[in-house]
């Protein structure tokens, strides 16, 4: 076996225990256990399963804004065709398209709608997806059109955020000063450029002081290179800041936002898509490279649990004006296409049971290789388990507008 | 600091020297090995399985216009062709371009030796096509010429699915067609080479998926097979099984089977329900 396929593994395994307790008989389609660091094989020792904290952030009581929020597996699509025309947005139609979503999904006016998920004084974070930009990444006409819903209903300008975890890809997908004045930008994290150290005069990672130690997604045995001398452990931590077992949340989300605005872009990863859970899961904590092979797409559910995060995130919206059925998470032109729609939801699990549905036609459509195992949503049926969203057909609901 | 922007490391590269008429732009950033997640994240399991060395990102600048070109260099030519197939889709050809590759507006790959060049046009002006094309032009001919690989001739031409070839060296790959069990399932290491395509149902056998693997040796065929029948998914149902082969229902009913002859391990699955 060659030395670089020693860390590979079937990244989306899952604990069979937890996944029985999580989606009841139907689980038991669900098999395979979560490996560390190697394939598993025959004649090697079972590695450990992997525990996390979930079950302390399952014990916090729920706030009157826990997810799924007051609409429950309700997915609202508003499509229009002359939203984007080749790579030009057409800011006045996607503001009516936001309008429109979030109207239809709230079944109020918007200035109820605003005063059913905020008040004027939340502190808002709109949780854009900055990645593969500019084709892929969110729209700034997305993020402006909900600027100017929460502004209308009188939220100061220097109380929204717009941020990510990675502080030098937002200029590039748009998100600049200069196009929203008055408005932050925030990325919880940098990394050091040539010739220069991440760490600051007392050894610390510069953006160390951006997370909240007190505020962590646990994974046991779990880590990053850092903790076991791999040679270029400098490397791993230059991006994720800290290696251990613990992922600590931005203090942003801890400690400044009140709410959260969940703004996806609409593509695959694998098999399984790259959209609203993930868009949150993956970047509201540090030290998430040590997280991709042995737990996936479970991230995405279990970061969503977290109080900071279940008790703020209130809507979702996931920018599928372009979709990518392939090749994702990072673009790839190849399998870009024009989707011209906007998907809204308070619960991000049914959003993303109905995108990645509507993903897998597409990939069939398009005469994509499809391999359909239930494990590639498990993660979604353990978060209904959980009692963070709706995913069961039987009780997704999708309304679906034209403009 | 190891990997991220190391420029010196790029002493007697492709990417060395800027092409004709443009200057780079931001430093360098090379990725070795698994920091390859430092790069593409979530995409860089299907590379590492493949045989992934070293990529190397630069901006090109020219009259106020970027463009990006990212520089994977693979374990070999066919590990850098098992990439670019994973990612060229149906491919869309620009003139002048010798080596296999697709163009469009926003995007040139480009497969070549044991390299896969891409030309990102980040802005996506239209005026950078023909740009990326030249620019491509000029790095593929800094690379070694690319080899003749006859990788797919043992899969069966009748009603085979044009552009539906691919390379698997491991779950990753495997996983993108079928879920057959957890970890390397087919003992594939990284190192030996199936070549899998989709079929029709005009194809003899009809409508299927067929992968092929040739092991070292028939010990190591029969290994994995071997491997195979004892760490099957448990939502693959065996229907029947002899010595040399076993067929299997999948979770969705589709019908399967896996046989060994000589080195050859032969997969055929997707095959829809009578």
């Amino acid at each position: 076996m060659s030395s670089h396929y020693a860390t590979l593994t079937d990244s989306l395994s899952f604990d069979r225990r937890e996944l029985l307790r999580a989606a009841g008989a139907g689980a038991a389609l669900l098999g395979g256990r979560m490996v560390l660091g190697v394939p598993s094989a025959a004649g090697q020792q079972a590695p450990p399963e992997v525990t996390t904290n979930i079950d302390e952030f399952m014990k916090v009581p729920r706030g009157p804004h826990a997810l799924p929020g007051p609409f429950p597996g309700r997915v609202v699509k508003v499509t229009d065709p002359e939203a984007l025309v080749g790579d030009v947005v057409d800011g006045k139609a996607v503001r009516e398209m936001v309008e429109e979503g979030i109207a239809k999904l709230t079944g109020r006016s918007l200035k109820k709608s605003f005063r059913l998920l905020f008040t004027p004084d939340d502190v808002i974070g709109l949780k854009v997806n900055p990645v593969g930009a500019p084709l892929i990444s969110t729209r700034p006409e997305v993020v402006e059109a909900v600027i100017r819903w929460l502004v209308d209903n009188r939220v100061r300008r220097s109380n929204i955020v717009i941020w990510d975890r990675f502080e030098e890809m937002l200029p590039d997908a748009g998100f600049t000063p200069q196009r929203f004045p008055g408005v932050r930008i925030v990325g919880m994290q940098r990394m050091a450029e040539e010739g220069q150290s991440f760490r600051d005069a007392s050894g610390q990672h510069i953006s160390a002081g951006n997370f909240d130690p007190t505020a962590v997604y646990l994974a046991r045995g779990v880590v990053g290179k850092g903790v076991r001398g791999y040679k270029d452990d400098e490397f791993y931590l230059n991006q994720h800041v800290f290696a251990g077992e613990e992922s600590y949340f931005g203090r942003l989300v801890t400690q400044e936002l009140t709410k959260i605005v969940n703004l996806a872009a609409y593509k695959n990863t694998g098999n399984g898509i790259s959209m609203a859970t993930k868009n949150v899961g993956y970047a509201a904590i540090c030290n998430t490279g040590r997280l991709h092979q042995p737990l996936f797409f479970k991230v995405c559910t279990e970061v969503l649990a977290a109080p900071c995060i279940r008790e703020k995130l209130v809507l979702n919206i996931t920018d599928g004006l372009r979709g990518q059925y392939d090749g994702g998470p990072d673009k790839n032109e190849q399998f870009v296409y024009a989707n011209n729609a906007l998907y809204f939801a308070t619960d991000p699990f049914a959003l993303d049971m109905v995108c990645h549905r509507e993903l897998v036609a597409v990939r069939k459509a398009k005469g994509v290789t499809v391999n359909e195992h239930p494990r590639f949503v498990e993660y979604l049926h353990y978060a209904e388990k959980l009692g963070l969203g709706v995913v069961a057909p039987e009780r997704l609901r999708l309304i679906e507008v034209r403009a | 600091m190891t990997g991220l922007l190391l420029a010196a490391a790029l002493a007697a590269t492709p990417l060395s020297e800027p092409v004709a008429g443009w200057a780079f732009g931001a430093p360098a950033r090379v990725f070795r090995g698994a920091e390859l997640y430092g790069h593409i994240d979530g995409g860089a399991e299907l590379y590492l399985e493949l045989g992934f060395e070293e990529a190397t990102v630069r901006e090109l600048a020219r009259d106020g216009a970027t463009l990006e070109v990212e520089l994977y260099r693979m374990s070999d030519p066919t590990a850098a062709l098992g990439a670019y197939l994973a990612r060229c889709g149906q491919e869309t050809p620009a003139d002048g371009l010798p080596d296999r590759h697709t163009a469009g507006h926003h995007q040139v790959l480009l497969w070549r030796e044991r390299h896969l060049l891409v030309v990102n046009n980040p802005g996506g002006a239209p005026a950078l096509r023909d740009a990326m094309v030249e620019v491509a032009r000029e790095l593929a001919g800094r690379l070694p010429p690319a080899p003749a690989l006859d990788l797919f001739s043992a899969l069966p031409a009748p009603g085979r699915i044009p552009g539906s070839e691919r390379v698997v060296r491991g779950p990753v790959g495997l996983g993108a067609f079928i879920t057959l069990g957890d970890g390397d399932v087919l003992r594939l290491g990284g190192t030996v080479t199936a070549v899998v395509a989709r079929y029709g149902a005009d194809a003899p056998q009809g409508a299927a998926t067929l992968l092929l693997a040739d092991y070292p040796d028939e010990a190591a065929a029969r290994a994995a097979f071997a491997h195979l029948g004892s760490h099957l998914d448990p939502t693959i149902e065996v229907t029947r099984r002899a010595g040399d082969g076993l067929d299997f229902r999948d979770w969705a009913g589709k019908g399967g089977a896996a046989r060994v002859a000589g080195r050859r391990l032969e997969l055929r699955f997707d095959i829809p329900p009578r």
